[in-house]
Protein backbone atom coordinates (compact mmCIF):
# COMPACT_ATOMS: atom_id res chain seq x y z
CA UNK A 1 0.00 0.00 0.00
CA UNK A 2 1.05 3.08 -1.15
CA UNK A 3 -0.16 7.23 -0.02
CA UNK A 4 0.99 9.31 -3.25
CA UNK A 5 -0.14 12.84 -3.07
CA UNK A 6 -0.96 14.78 -6.73
CA UNK A 7 -0.72 18.72 -6.00
CA UNK A 8 -2.86 20.69 -8.38
CA UNK A 9 -3.04 23.73 -6.51
CA UNK A 10 -3.69 26.59 -9.11
CA UNK A 11 -5.10 24.85 -12.02
CA UNK A 12 -8.86 24.55 -13.30
CA UNK A 13 -10.97 22.48 -14.33
CA UNK A 14 -10.20 19.79 -16.34
CA UNK A 15 -6.97 19.60 -14.79
CA UNK A 16 -7.22 18.21 -11.49
CA UNK A 17 -9.19 15.04 -12.67
CA UNK A 18 -7.34 14.81 -15.82
CA UNK A 19 -4.07 14.80 -13.55
CA UNK A 20 -5.55 12.25 -10.97
CA UNK A 21 -6.79 9.75 -13.78
CA UNK A 22 -3.53 9.67 -15.07
CA UNK A 23 -2.18 8.77 -11.54
CA UNK A 24 -4.76 6.16 -10.71
CA UNK A 25 -4.21 4.27 -13.57
CA UNK A 26 -0.37 3.83 -12.99
CA UNK A 27 -1.29 2.72 -9.20
CA UNK A 28 -1.95 -0.68 -7.31
CA UNK A 29 -5.26 -1.95 -5.94
CA UNK A 30 -5.89 -0.07 -2.29
CA UNK A 31 -3.15 2.63 -2.59
CA UNK A 32 -3.96 6.19 -1.84
CA UNK A 33 -3.77 8.93 -3.54
CA UNK A 34 -4.60 12.35 -1.94
CA UNK A 35 -5.39 15.63 -4.37
CA UNK A 36 -4.19 19.07 -3.28
CA UNK A 37 -6.71 21.66 -5.26
CA UNK A 38 -7.83 25.37 -5.18
CA UNK A 39 -10.63 25.24 -7.70
CA UNK A 40 -13.76 25.05 -5.67
CA UNK A 41 -15.32 23.55 -8.48
CA UNK A 42 -13.00 20.57 -8.27
CA UNK A 43 -15.43 19.85 -5.23
CA UNK A 44 -18.29 18.25 -6.57
CA UNK A 45 -16.40 16.98 -9.70
CA UNK A 46 -14.60 14.74 -7.96
CA UNK A 47 -17.72 13.69 -6.10
CA UNK A 48 -19.28 13.01 -9.78
CA UNK A 49 -15.92 11.48 -11.24
CA UNK A 50 -15.96 8.81 -8.59
CA UNK A 51 -19.35 7.41 -9.24
CA UNK A 52 -18.24 6.82 -12.83
CA UNK A 53 -14.69 5.84 -12.42
CA UNK A 54 -13.99 2.46 -12.47
CA UNK A 55 -10.93 2.07 -10.40
CA UNK A 56 -11.04 5.43 -8.28
CA UNK A 57 -13.01 5.32 -5.14
CA UNK A 58 -13.61 8.61 -2.98
CA UNK A 59 -12.34 8.21 0.19
CA UNK A 60 -12.64 11.72 1.91
CA UNK A 61 -12.70 15.25 0.87
CA UNK A 62 -11.73 17.94 3.41
CA UNK A 63 -11.16 21.73 3.30
CA UNK A 64 -7.71 23.01 4.52
CA UNK A 65 -5.49 26.31 4.89
CA UNK A 66 -2.37 26.19 3.21
CA UNK A 67 -0.14 29.19 5.11
CA UNK A 68 -1.28 31.96 2.18
CA UNK A 69 -4.22 31.47 3.98
CA UNK A 70 -5.67 30.35 0.76
CA UNK A 71 -8.35 27.36 0.91
CA UNK A 72 -7.34 23.93 -0.29
CA UNK A 73 -9.72 21.70 -0.83
CA UNK A 74 -8.06 17.73 -0.65
CA UNK A 75 -9.36 14.51 -2.19
CA UNK A 76 -8.30 11.14 -0.70
CA UNK A 77 -8.69 8.80 -3.04
CA UNK A 78 -8.29 5.05 -3.17
CA UNK A 79 -7.01 2.64 -6.19
CA UNK A 80 -10.30 0.24 -6.75
CA UNK A 81 -8.99 -3.58 -6.82
CA UNK B 1 -8.42 12.55 -24.18
CA UNK B 2 -6.63 14.95 -25.63
CA UNK B 3 -5.30 18.17 -23.50
CA UNK B 4 -6.83 21.24 -25.26
CA UNK B 5 -4.49 22.79 -27.37
CA UNK B 6 -4.33 26.90 -28.61
CA UNK B 7 -6.04 25.99 -31.71
CA UNK B 8 -9.19 25.07 -30.59
CA UNK B 9 -12.31 26.70 -32.48
CA UNK B 10 -14.45 28.83 -30.41
CA UNK B 11 -17.47 30.60 -30.36
CA UNK B 12 -18.04 34.15 -28.14
CA UNK B 13 -21.26 34.21 -26.08
CA UNK B 14 -23.04 37.18 -27.50
CA UNK B 15 -22.73 35.23 -31.29
CA UNK B 16 -23.96 31.92 -29.66
CA UNK B 17 -26.87 33.42 -27.76
CA UNK B 18 -27.83 35.67 -31.26
CA UNK B 19 -27.42 32.29 -32.80
CA UNK B 20 -29.99 30.26 -30.36
CA UNK B 21 -32.53 33.76 -30.11
CA UNK B 22 -32.80 33.52 -34.09
CA UNK B 23 -33.58 29.71 -33.80
CA UNK B 24 -30.76 28.16 -35.96
CA UNK B 25 -30.82 24.68 -35.14
CA UNK B 26 -27.81 24.45 -32.42
CA UNK B 27 -27.17 21.45 -30.27
CA UNK B 28 -25.51 22.51 -26.83
CA UNK B 29 -22.85 19.75 -25.09
CA UNK B 30 -22.75 21.18 -21.37
CA UNK B 31 -20.24 19.55 -20.12
CA UNK B 32 -20.58 20.68 -16.36
CA UNK B 33 -21.04 18.13 -13.23
CA UNK B 34 -24.75 17.42 -12.14
CA UNK B 35 -24.92 19.88 -9.22
CA UNK B 36 -23.82 22.95 -11.82
CA UNK B 37 -25.87 21.74 -14.78
CA UNK B 38 -29.12 21.39 -12.46
CA UNK B 39 -28.76 25.14 -10.76
CA UNK B 40 -27.52 27.30 -13.57
CA UNK B 41 -28.54 26.40 -17.73
CA UNK B 42 -27.29 28.11 -20.91
CA UNK B 43 -30.50 29.78 -22.27
CA UNK B 44 -31.38 31.25 -25.11
CA UNK B 45 -34.53 33.26 -25.78
CA UNK B 46 -36.09 30.29 -27.88
CA UNK B 47 -35.27 26.39 -26.40
CA UNK B 48 -31.92 25.52 -26.79
CA UNK B 49 -31.26 21.35 -27.99
CA UNK B 50 -28.89 20.49 -24.76
CA UNK B 51 -27.15 16.90 -23.98
CA UNK B 52 -25.33 16.94 -20.52
CA UNK B 53 -22.83 14.19 -20.33
CA UNK B 54 -19.88 15.70 -17.41
CA UNK B 55 -16.69 16.19 -18.66
CA UNK B 56 -15.13 13.73 -16.54
CA UNK B 57 -16.78 10.59 -18.48
CA UNK B 58 -14.86 12.02 -21.24
CA UNK B 59 -11.70 11.76 -19.17
CA UNK B 60 -13.12 8.30 -17.86
CA UNK B 61 -14.55 6.75 -21.19
CA UNK B 62 -13.87 9.18 -23.97
CA UNK B 63 -14.92 6.77 -27.06
CA UNK B 64 -18.28 5.48 -25.16
CA UNK B 65 -19.32 9.30 -24.63
CA UNK B 66 -18.36 10.42 -28.64
CA UNK B 67 -20.65 7.65 -29.72
CA UNK B 68 -23.64 8.89 -27.42
CA UNK B 69 -23.24 12.04 -29.98
CA UNK B 70 -24.53 12.79 -33.53
CA UNK B 71 -22.34 12.68 -36.21
CA UNK B 72 -24.04 15.27 -38.48
CA UNK B 73 -24.25 18.09 -36.77
CA UNK B 74 -21.99 20.85 -35.28
CA UNK B 75 -22.12 20.90 -31.61
CA UNK B 76 -21.37 23.55 -29.29
CA UNK B 77 -19.60 22.48 -26.25
CA UNK B 78 -20.06 24.48 -22.70
CA UNK B 79 -18.73 24.45 -19.32
CA UNK B 80 -17.84 26.73 -16.31
CA UNK B 81 -15.36 28.59 -17.43
CA UNK B 82 -14.39 27.09 -21.01
CA UNK B 83 -11.55 24.84 -20.22
CA UNK B 84 -12.93 21.49 -19.77
CA UNK B 85 -14.90 22.54 -22.52
CA UNK B 86 -12.05 22.65 -24.75
CA UNK B 87 -10.30 19.73 -23.38
CA UNK B 88 -13.69 17.75 -25.08
CA UNK B 89 -13.74 19.94 -28.28
CA UNK B 90 -10.49 18.61 -29.10
CA UNK B 91 -11.54 15.10 -28.22
CA UNK B 92 -14.45 15.28 -30.38
CA UNK B 93 -12.67 16.79 -33.29
CA UNK B 94 -9.91 14.03 -32.98
CA UNK B 95 -12.87 11.75 -33.46
CA UNK B 96 -14.48 13.69 -36.72
CA UNK B 97 -17.04 15.17 -34.35
CA UNK B 98 -17.73 19.06 -35.53
CA UNK B 99 -17.41 21.14 -32.62
CA UNK B 100 -16.96 24.51 -31.09
CA UNK B 101 -15.95 25.90 -27.75
CA UNK B 102 -17.92 28.53 -26.04
CA UNK B 103 -15.58 30.71 -25.30
CA UNK B 104 -15.19 31.85 -21.00
CA UNK B 105 -17.83 28.66 -20.56
CA UNK B 106 -20.70 30.16 -17.91
CA UNK B 107 -18.52 32.47 -16.25
CA UNK B 108 -18.58 34.45 -19.76
CA UNK B 109 -22.21 33.91 -19.57
CA UNK B 110 -22.66 35.24 -16.61
CA UNK B 111 -20.68 38.43 -17.53
CA UNK B 112 -22.05 39.16 -21.04
CA UNK B 113 -24.34 42.36 -21.56
CA UNK B 114 -26.22 42.77 -24.26
CA UNK B 115 -27.93 46.46 -25.09
CA UNK B 116 -31.20 46.92 -26.63
CA UNK B 117 -33.05 49.48 -27.14
CA UNK B 118 -36.14 50.55 -25.59
CA UNK B 119 -38.79 51.54 -27.77
CA UNK B 120 -40.33 55.13 -27.00
CA UNK B 121 -42.65 57.66 -28.80
CA UNK B 122 -41.63 59.55 -31.74
CA UNK B 123 -41.75 62.37 -30.08
CA UNK B 124 -39.66 61.22 -27.46
CA UNK B 125 -37.20 59.58 -29.66
CA UNK B 126 -36.28 62.59 -31.06
CA UNK B 127 -34.94 64.09 -27.51
CA UNK B 128 -33.93 61.07 -25.25
CA UNK B 129 -33.24 57.47 -25.49
CA UNK B 130 -33.10 54.41 -23.39
CA UNK B 131 -31.12 51.24 -23.48
CA UNK B 132 -32.01 48.43 -21.25
CA UNK B 133 -28.54 46.24 -20.59
CA UNK B 134 -29.61 42.26 -20.46
CA UNK B 135 -26.95 40.43 -18.36
CA UNK B 136 -28.21 37.32 -20.19
CA UNK B 137 -26.79 34.71 -18.14
CA UNK B 138 -28.06 36.59 -14.74
CA UNK B 139 -31.46 37.88 -15.81
CA UNK B 140 -30.10 41.49 -14.22
CA UNK B 141 -31.24 44.69 -16.19
CA UNK B 142 -29.47 48.27 -16.24
CA UNK B 143 -29.90 50.95 -18.36
CA UNK B 144 -28.48 53.99 -20.05
CA UNK B 145 -30.73 57.25 -20.54
CA UNK B 146 -29.47 59.43 -22.62
CA UNK B 147 -30.20 63.33 -23.59
CA UNK B 148 -27.92 65.17 -26.11
CA UNK B 149 -24.45 64.74 -24.78
CA UNK B 150 -25.64 63.52 -21.38
CA UNK B 151 -26.14 60.01 -19.97
CA UNK B 152 -27.55 58.75 -16.54
CA UNK B 153 -26.55 54.68 -16.03
CA UNK B 154 -28.81 52.67 -13.39
CA UNK B 155 -27.77 49.76 -11.76
CA UNK B 156 -24.66 49.19 -13.87
CA UNK B 157 -22.75 45.43 -13.23
CA UNK B 158 -19.40 45.32 -12.23
CA UNK B 159 -18.27 45.58 -15.89
CA UNK B 160 -17.82 49.22 -15.87
CA UNK B 161 -15.42 49.19 -18.57
CA UNK B 162 -18.54 48.27 -20.82
CA UNK B 163 -20.91 51.00 -19.47
CA UNK B 164 -17.80 53.69 -20.17
CA UNK B 165 -17.17 52.35 -23.85
CA UNK B 166 -21.66 52.00 -24.85
CA UNK B 167 -21.80 55.71 -23.45
CA UNK B 168 -18.73 56.63 -25.50
CA UNK B 169 -20.28 55.05 -28.60
CA UNK B 170 -23.40 56.91 -28.32
CA UNK B 171 -21.66 60.19 -28.08
CA UNK B 172 -22.22 61.56 -24.51
CA UNK B 173 -20.80 61.32 -21.01
CA UNK B 174 -21.76 59.94 -18.02
CA UNK B 175 -23.62 63.11 -15.79
CA UNK B 176 -24.63 61.18 -12.96
CA UNK B 177 -24.89 56.74 -11.98
CA UNK B 178 -27.62 55.85 -9.42
CA UNK B 179 -29.07 52.51 -8.09
CA UNK B 180 -32.54 51.45 -7.59
CA UNK B 181 -31.13 49.75 -4.60
CA UNK B 182 -28.49 47.55 -2.62
CA UNK B 183 -28.63 44.70 -4.44
CA UNK B 184 -28.10 41.28 -2.84
CA UNK B 185 -27.57 39.07 -5.98
CA UNK B 186 -24.82 40.94 -8.11
CA UNK B 187 -21.87 43.21 -7.26
CA UNK B 188 -23.13 47.02 -8.28
CA UNK B 189 -20.85 49.07 -10.67
CA UNK B 190 -21.94 51.74 -9.25
CA UNK B 191 -20.10 53.26 -6.98
CA UNK B 192 -16.86 52.43 -9.36
CA UNK B 193 -18.25 53.90 -12.37
CA UNK B 194 -19.10 57.09 -10.56
CA UNK B 195 -15.43 57.65 -9.41
CA UNK B 196 -14.22 56.63 -12.99
CA UNK B 197 -16.42 59.14 -14.35
CA UNK B 198 -16.53 62.16 -12.02
CA UNK B 199 -20.35 61.90 -11.55
CA UNK B 200 -22.22 62.03 -8.48
CA UNK B 201 -23.41 58.49 -7.15
CA UNK B 202 -26.79 57.70 -5.69
CA UNK B 203 -28.43 54.73 -3.39
CA UNK B 204 -30.64 54.52 -0.68
CA UNK B 205 -29.81 51.81 2.15
CA UNK B 206 -32.65 52.76 4.35
CA UNK B 207 -32.76 52.11 8.46
CA UNK B 208 -30.69 50.02 9.95
CA UNK B 209 -27.76 49.66 7.04
CA UNK B 210 -24.51 51.23 7.57
CA UNK B 211 -23.79 52.84 4.04
CA UNK B 212 -19.98 53.96 2.74
CA UNK B 213 -20.08 54.41 -0.70
CA UNK B 214 -19.67 58.14 -1.60
CA UNK B 215 -23.41 58.95 -2.04
CA UNK B 216 -24.52 62.37 -3.04
CA UNK B 217 -28.30 62.01 -1.52
CA UNK B 218 -31.03 62.55 -3.74
CA UNK B 219 -35.22 63.40 -2.06
CA UNK B 220 -38.52 61.29 -3.02
CA UNK B 221 -40.06 63.73 -5.79
CA UNK B 222 -36.38 65.38 -6.75
CA UNK B 223 -36.03 65.45 -10.39
CA UNK B 224 -32.79 65.41 -12.61
CA UNK B 225 -32.82 66.63 -15.80
CA UNK B 226 -30.55 65.28 -18.45
CA UNK B 227 -29.32 66.77 -21.80
CA UNK B 228 -28.37 70.31 -20.77
CA UNK B 229 -29.43 71.65 -24.48
CA UNK B 230 -32.02 73.36 -25.95
CA UNK B 231 -34.91 71.51 -26.75
CA UNK B 232 -32.86 68.41 -25.82
CA UNK B 233 -34.13 67.44 -21.92
CA UNK B 234 -36.08 64.65 -20.00
CA UNK B 235 -36.38 64.48 -16.48
CA UNK B 236 -35.51 61.74 -14.19
CA UNK B 237 -38.15 61.66 -11.24
CA UNK B 238 -36.62 60.31 -8.02
CA UNK B 239 -39.40 57.91 -6.19
CA UNK B 240 -39.13 55.72 -3.03
CA UNK B 241 -40.96 52.72 -3.74
CA UNK B 242 -39.64 51.06 -0.15
CA UNK B 243 -40.59 46.94 0.21
CA UNK B 244 -37.53 44.87 -1.49
CA UNK B 245 -35.66 46.97 0.70
CA UNK B 246 -36.24 50.18 2.98
CA UNK B 247 -34.62 52.34 0.67
CA UNK B 248 -35.69 51.20 -2.43
CA UNK B 249 -36.20 53.80 -5.46
CA UNK B 250 -37.40 54.11 -8.81
CA UNK B 251 -36.95 56.60 -11.41
CA UNK B 252 -39.47 58.05 -13.27
CA UNK B 253 -37.68 58.31 -16.96
CA UNK B 254 -39.88 61.20 -19.14
CA UNK B 255 -43.69 61.33 -18.47
CA UNK B 256 -44.22 57.05 -17.98
CA UNK B 257 -40.99 54.95 -18.33
CA UNK B 258 -40.54 53.80 -14.62
CA UNK B 259 -37.77 51.60 -13.90
CA UNK B 260 -38.66 50.08 -10.70
CA UNK B 261 -35.63 48.10 -9.63
CA UNK B 262 -36.65 45.08 -7.48
CA UNK B 263 -39.68 46.67 -6.95
CA UNK B 264 -42.42 45.23 -9.58
CA UNK B 265 -41.21 42.65 -11.91
CA UNK B 266 -43.07 42.14 -15.34
CA UNK B 267 -44.70 38.63 -13.63
CA UNK B 268 -44.21 39.22 -10.34
CA UNK B 269 -42.84 41.89 -7.16
CA UNK B 270 -39.47 41.90 -5.25
CA UNK B 271 -38.87 39.74 -2.80
CA UNK B 272 -39.29 41.64 0.90
CA UNK B 273 -37.55 38.66 2.78
CA UNK B 274 -33.71 39.28 2.09
CA UNK B 275 -33.20 41.67 5.71
CA UNK B 276 -34.91 39.25 7.57
CA UNK B 277 -37.92 41.27 8.24
CA UNK B 278 -40.51 39.73 5.95
CA UNK B 279 -43.31 41.64 7.96
CA UNK B 280 -42.72 44.71 8.25
CA UNK B 281 -40.68 45.44 4.42
CA UNK B 282 -43.44 43.22 2.76
CA UNK B 283 -46.11 45.75 4.62
CA UNK B 284 -44.09 48.98 3.00
CA UNK B 285 -43.95 46.70 -0.51
CA UNK B 286 -47.83 46.64 -0.45
CA UNK B 287 -48.30 50.39 0.41
CA UNK B 288 -45.88 50.97 -2.44
CA UNK B 289 -48.00 49.15 -4.96
CA UNK B 290 -50.94 49.71 -3.79
CA UNK B 291 -50.61 53.12 -3.19
CA UNK B 292 -47.71 55.12 -4.81
CA UNK B 293 -47.67 53.29 -8.56
CA UNK B 294 -51.56 52.95 -8.20
CA UNK B 295 -51.44 56.77 -8.85
CA UNK B 296 -49.36 56.17 -11.92
CA UNK B 297 -51.41 56.36 -15.21
CA UNK B 298 -51.81 53.13 -17.20
CA UNK B 299 -49.17 53.62 -19.52
CA UNK B 300 -46.37 53.93 -17.04
CA UNK B 301 -44.00 51.20 -18.90
CA UNK B 302 -42.03 49.07 -16.37
CA UNK B 303 -38.76 48.45 -16.80
CA UNK B 304 -37.30 46.12 -13.78
CA UNK B 305 -34.09 45.12 -12.94
CA UNK B 306 -34.73 41.71 -13.23
CA UNK B 307 -36.56 39.14 -15.11
CA UNK B 308 -36.88 35.47 -13.85
CA UNK B 309 -36.70 33.62 -17.33
CA UNK B 310 -36.45 34.02 -21.24
CA UNK B 311 -40.70 33.83 -21.48
CA UNK B 312 -40.25 37.42 -19.61
CA UNK B 313 -38.20 38.95 -22.69
CA UNK B 314 -40.74 40.59 -25.21
CA UNK B 315 -40.61 39.75 -29.34
CA UNK B 316 -39.00 43.11 -29.28
CA UNK B 317 -35.92 41.72 -26.93
CA UNK B 318 -36.91 44.17 -24.42
CA UNK B 319 -38.09 43.12 -20.69
CA UNK B 320 -40.94 45.23 -20.10
CA UNK B 321 -44.66 45.95 -19.82
CA UNK B 322 -47.51 48.91 -19.32
CA UNK B 323 -48.67 48.75 -15.79
CA UNK B 324 -52.05 48.37 -17.02
CA UNK B 325 -51.46 44.83 -18.04
CA UNK B 326 -49.30 44.33 -14.74
CA UNK B 327 -52.43 45.07 -12.69
CA UNK B 328 -53.95 42.44 -14.40
CA UNK B 329 -51.30 39.67 -14.76
CA UNK B 330 -49.23 40.08 -11.86
CA UNK B 331 -50.74 37.93 -8.94
CA UNK B 332 -49.06 39.90 -5.68
CA UNK B 333 -51.06 42.86 -7.33
CA UNK B 334 -54.40 41.02 -7.24
CA UNK B 335 -54.27 41.15 -3.48
CA UNK B 336 -56.32 43.98 -2.02
CA UNK B 337 -55.50 43.46 2.12
CA UNK B 338 -52.35 44.32 3.62
CA UNK B 339 -52.20 40.95 5.76
CA UNK B 340 -53.32 39.00 3.14
CA UNK B 341 -50.22 40.19 0.78
CA UNK B 342 -48.08 40.12 4.08
CA UNK B 343 -49.27 36.34 4.62
CA UNK B 344 -48.61 35.19 0.84
CA UNK B 345 -44.97 36.63 1.33
CA UNK B 346 -44.13 34.82 4.40
CA UNK B 347 -45.34 31.93 2.74
CA UNK B 348 -43.21 32.71 -0.49
CA UNK B 349 -40.15 32.76 1.74
CA UNK B 350 -37.46 30.55 0.39
CA UNK B 351 -33.67 30.38 0.90
CA UNK B 352 -31.80 33.76 0.09
CA UNK B 353 -29.33 33.16 -2.82
CA UNK B 354 -25.70 32.03 -2.28
CA UNK B 355 -23.52 34.65 -1.32
CA UNK B 356 -26.51 37.06 -0.87
CA UNK B 357 -24.92 38.53 2.81
CA UNK B 358 -21.69 39.46 1.14
CA UNK B 359 -22.85 40.87 -2.15
CA UNK B 360 -25.16 43.24 0.40
CA UNK B 361 -22.15 43.92 2.70
CA UNK B 362 -19.77 44.50 -0.72
CA UNK B 363 -22.48 46.97 -2.31
CA UNK B 364 -22.40 48.98 1.14
CA UNK B 365 -19.25 49.62 0.91
CA UNK B 366 -18.17 47.67 3.85
CA UNK B 367 -16.04 45.11 2.10
CA UNK B 368 -13.91 45.33 -1.39
CA UNK B 369 -14.03 42.11 -3.80
CA UNK B 370 -12.22 41.30 -6.98
CA UNK B 371 -10.73 38.88 -9.20
CA UNK B 372 -12.38 35.33 -8.69
CA UNK B 373 -13.80 36.17 -5.56
CA UNK B 374 -16.37 38.30 -7.03
CA UNK B 375 -16.93 36.23 -9.55
CA UNK B 376 -17.85 33.19 -7.42
CA UNK B 377 -20.63 34.97 -5.52
CA UNK B 378 -22.15 35.97 -8.58
CA UNK B 379 -22.27 32.42 -10.18
CA UNK B 380 -26.06 31.62 -10.98
CA UNK B 381 -29.21 33.48 -11.82
CA UNK B 382 -30.77 35.70 -9.70
CA UNK B 383 -33.52 35.27 -6.93
CA UNK B 384 -35.40 38.43 -6.55
CA UNK B 385 -38.59 37.73 -7.26
CA UNK B 386 -41.35 36.92 -4.74
CA UNK B 387 -43.12 34.34 -6.92
CA UNK B 388 -46.41 33.38 -4.70
CA UNK B 389 -47.84 31.89 -7.34
CA UNK B 390 -47.79 30.88 -11.46
CA UNK B 391 -49.03 34.55 -13.14
CA UNK B 392 -52.26 35.01 -14.83
CA UNK B 393 -52.36 34.72 -18.02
Amino acid sequence: METRQLDVRGTKCPVPIFRAKKEIDGMQAGDVLEVLATDPGSVSDFQGWAKTSKLAVLREQRTEKDPTGREVYVHVLERRG
Amino acid sequence: MAEAGPATPSIEVGDLLSRADAGEPLLLLDVRNDEEFDAWRFEGRRLIETLHIPYFDFIEDAPGCVDRLPRNREIVVLCAQGGSSAMVVDTLREAGVGARNVAGGMVAYGEYLQPVRVPVDAAEAVSWEIWQVNRRGKGCLSYVVRSGREAIVVDPSRDVQWYEGFVRRLGARIVQVLDTHVHADHLSGGPALAIRSGAPYFVKAGEGFELRQPVEPLADGQELRLGGEAGVTVQVRIMATPGHTPGSSSYLVGRRHLLTGDTLFVKSVGRPDLGGHVVEWGRALFRTLRERLAKLPEDTVVLPAHYAGPDEIGPDAVVAAPLAVLRRTVPELQIADEEVFVAAMRAALKPPPAAYAEIIRANLGLVEVEGDKATEWELGKNQCAARTMPAVS
